[in-house]
């Protein structure tokens, strides 16, 4: 069980109180109309899966209903931090992105 | 014509016939506070002239702490989220509450709902309180400070929850009212559960005897 800090609420709460919303920072084509189909499901279907460290997605579904982000070691389970999506953008391109 | 009846989400179960003032014998009391008004109130708690008019409007400042509440004789203010509140008041001062607070609000970016048919509110007291929200709950209720309001689980469903007297007091979704009375029946039946009286002037309490 994961215990996650929510940086709405400023409390660490239990894994039950959250759900997951997959890999952060995924870049969404400019216009869907023209890409093709390689580029599409890439977007759709395609993710990073790392062993290691992950940027991800999480919501606060019965707290604050806010989603932030969390970059979690999907192999230890450890938690480097919970930021606010905007507080975490900064975090991950300092880092260079994904790593 | 049918002439049109208000109705508590937990009328089925017939709760203030049941009401006895709160005594010894049983671990857990408990009773529905019904029929109360509900205001969502949506804005950004860094636009100062929000917060300004609102806390003008209630006559109470606005809580932007995360998971503070406030309260003044009338109405109780609960953060939800750092743009979202929900306001409780006597079901029949709630109108005028949010006519207020939407004229206040002119040509502020925010939003006033007037939610009262969507929540209730369950009191709960007693000293196995306490173990009852451990059996129902993740949160760590022995830990919740008073003035502090979390949303948590509950069972499958979701609660926000304070501290209230020497009890608890969960605001709850109509549409889970009856699965989390249901729920709380039968987490407190170890324990024994009575209903109380509820007090239904001023602020409201469970009575005890």
């Amino acid at each position: 069980m994961l215990v996650l800090f929510c940086p709405h609420c400023q409390e660490k709460r239990e894994e039950e109180e959250f759900g997951y919303g997959g890999e952060a920072f995924r870049i969404r084509p400019a216009s869907p109309d023209t890409a093709d189909d390689d580029t599409w499901a890439d977007y759709l279907f395609m993710r990073t899966n790392p062993k290691g460290w992950n940027w991800e997605l999480w919501s606060h579904a019965t707290g604050c209903r806010k989603f932030f982000v969390v970059k979690r070691n999907t192999a230890t389970n450890s938690i480097a931090g919970s930021w606010t999506l905007s507080d975490g953008r900064k975090v991950y391109d300092a880092e260079g992105g994904s790593q | 014509m049918l002439e049109h009846v208000s109705r508590s989400p937990l009328h089925a179960f017939g709760l203030p016939l049941q009401a006895t003032a709160i005594n010894d014998t049983r671990g857990v009391w408990a009773n529905e506070l019904p029929s109360l008004g509900y205001v969502s109130l949506r804005g950004d708690s860094k636009d100062r002239t929000f917060v300004e008019k609102v806390t003008h409007s209630l006559g109470v400042a606005l809580p932007t702490s995360p998971c503070t509440y406030a309260g003044t004789d009338g109405a109780k203010v609960l953060w939800i989220s750092p743009d979202e509140w929900l306001i409780v008041s006597q079901r029949d001062r709630i109108g005028s509450l949010a006519a207020d607070l939407k004229a206040a609000l002119q040509g502020v970016r925010s939003q006033v709902a007037d939610n009262s048919g969507g929540y209730t509110q369950v009191l709960l007291r007693g000293r196995n309180a306490l173990d009852v929200l451990q059996h129902t709950t993740v949160y760590d209720f022995a830990a919740l400070e008073p003035g502090r309001v979390v949303g948590t689980t509950f069972g499958k469903s979701s609660v926000y929850a304070h501290r209230s007297g020497e009890g608890f007091c969960l605001v709850m979704r109509r549409s889970f009212a009856d699965y989390i009375w249901r729920y709380l029946v039968r987490a407190a039946a170890p324990y024994g559960l009575g209903i109380a009286v509820v007090e239904t002037t001023g602020h409201a309490a469970l009575v005890v005897a």
